[in-house]
């Protein structure tokens, strides 16, 4: 495996929660989405791969460098944070001149696209533009830094759908020479849906899970059973709700349910959205 | 180019391999000529809404079976088939379409003499538009 960033151990204790120690594996080449609750840890994680917050032990490496040791590899990451500190005061055209100088591969070509896509104005200042335009903004020049790694912490946030689908367009795009390494974090499933290959699911600062998408949307079957429910547990038995039984063993299950005279009227595997909702409160 | 491919979640059969006979069934039935240039992993995966990794399972496949042909630099083309391949497909795909229609038929308890009466019926339907 050809991991861009691993984290080892790597551990985040605050008064009222701790994230880890999580080992986590982040593979080039794919989108790996995070998912979970507010406060689950997904953006101290990210935060802590950007060098943002200090852990309090374990290790981040990027790049295979660990990112206490030098500096070089902040050149090949572009960071979206949630909030734009220091954005404020300057107008577009002010911002694009500070990032560009910054990042050697910037690409002015896409930025400029995406003003004219987005019909951001790039003359006003960032305090006096509507959450929207400021998110699409600093998206703007985030995706034109040319870097092979990149993170979005809730990319679509504020923006209208119109917005969102260029936004999956130039991010997959962008993902097209099948060497960089795009991270989000994000609530919503269309961004899921429409970009992760790798789901990342995270809950009170633990990863539950870390699977290929088209994996996990086949976690867990649910089946309407003929006749009364029996009162034992069955194999892979997550749920039971009415007339219906979810688990995440189809094979046993079905095997138990012939075994015992049951059959069923029924059956569906979850959707995806399902899936992770099951797997943030169960 | 957006490829008309429907997958479906309930389906037995995995998503990789529901990609892959969709796109032998387009090939085969003429829709998708020699040539034609294909939709990249990562846009095709967007549009299908899966894991590049199933998509660039089912490319894999079809390159295999020398279906699909991929130059470094310039994409996926569909590649030049045998007309008995093709012929043989076709028989596959329309094969396969009865045999889940006569799954659904017993799971419902139909016999085999039922299930006939209905074929005839939809023929004779067809027949007279």
């Amino acid at each position: 495996m050809n991991a861009t960033i691993e984290t080892h151990q790597l551990e985040k204790v605050r008064d009222d929660f701790t994230l880890g120690p999580l080992d986590v594996a982040i593979e080039s080449g794919l989108v790996t989405a995070f998912v979970g609750h507010n406060g689950s840890g997904k953006s101290t994680l990210l935060k802590s791969i950007m060098s943002l917050v200090k852990p309090t032990s374990g290790e981040i490496q990027v790049l295979d460098t660990n990112i206490t040791q030098s500096e070089n590899w902040k050149k090949e990451m572009a960071y979206l944070p949630q909030d734009k500190l220091g954005f404020g005061p300057f107008n577009g055209h002010q911002l694009r001149e500070l990032i560009a100088d910054l990042y050697p591969n910037w690409d002015d070509e896409l930025f400029h696209r995406l003003v004219h896509d987005w019909n951001i104005p790039l003359s006003k200042k960032f305090h006096s533009m509507s959450p929207g335009m400021q998110q699409k903004l600093a998206l703007a020049l985030t995706i034109s830094r040319g870097t092979p790694i990149m993170i979005l912490d809730e990319p679509s946030a504020h923006i209208d759908l119109a917005s969102r689908h260029i936004l999956f367009d130039v991010l997959s795009e962008w993902m097209e020479d099948g060497e960089r390494t795009l991270i989000i974090a994000t609530h919503h499933i269309e961004d899921i849906r429409k970009l992760a290959d790798i789901i990342a699911v995270m809950k009170e600062g633990q990863l539950i899970a870390q699977e290929d998408k088209d994996s996990l949307a086949q976690t867990y079957t649910q089946y309407w059973l003929t006749g009364e429910l029996p009162n034992e547990t069955l194999p892979g038995e997550v749920k039971r709700h009415e007339q219906s039984i979810i688990t995440d063993q189809p094979a046993s299950f079905e095997q138990y349910l012939n075994q015992h005279d049951q059959s069923w009227f029924k059956k569906e595997s979850l959707s995806l959205e399902d899936t992770l909702a099951f797997m943030l409160t169960i | 180019m957006q490829l008309p491919i429907k997958l479906s979640e309930q389906s037995r059969e995995p998503i990789y391999h529901q990609i892959e006979h969709q796109i032998k069934a387009l090939i085969a039935s003429g829709q998708l000529e020699a040539g034609t240039s294909l939709p990249s992993i990562r846009a095709l995966s967007k549009d299908l809404e899966v894991s590049v990794i199933t998509t660039r399972r089912s490319y894999q496949n079809l390159e295999n079976e020398g279906f699909i042909k991929t130059s470094q630099g310039k994409g996926t083309f569909v590649a030049n088939i045998q007309a008995s391949f093709k012929k043989e497909i076709k028989h596959d795909t329309v094969t396969k379409a009865f045999e889940q229609a006569i799954d659904i038929a017993y799971q419902h308890n139909y016999t085999n003499a039922e299930i006939q009466d209905i074929i005839q019926t939809i023929l004779r339907k067809e027949g007279e538009r």
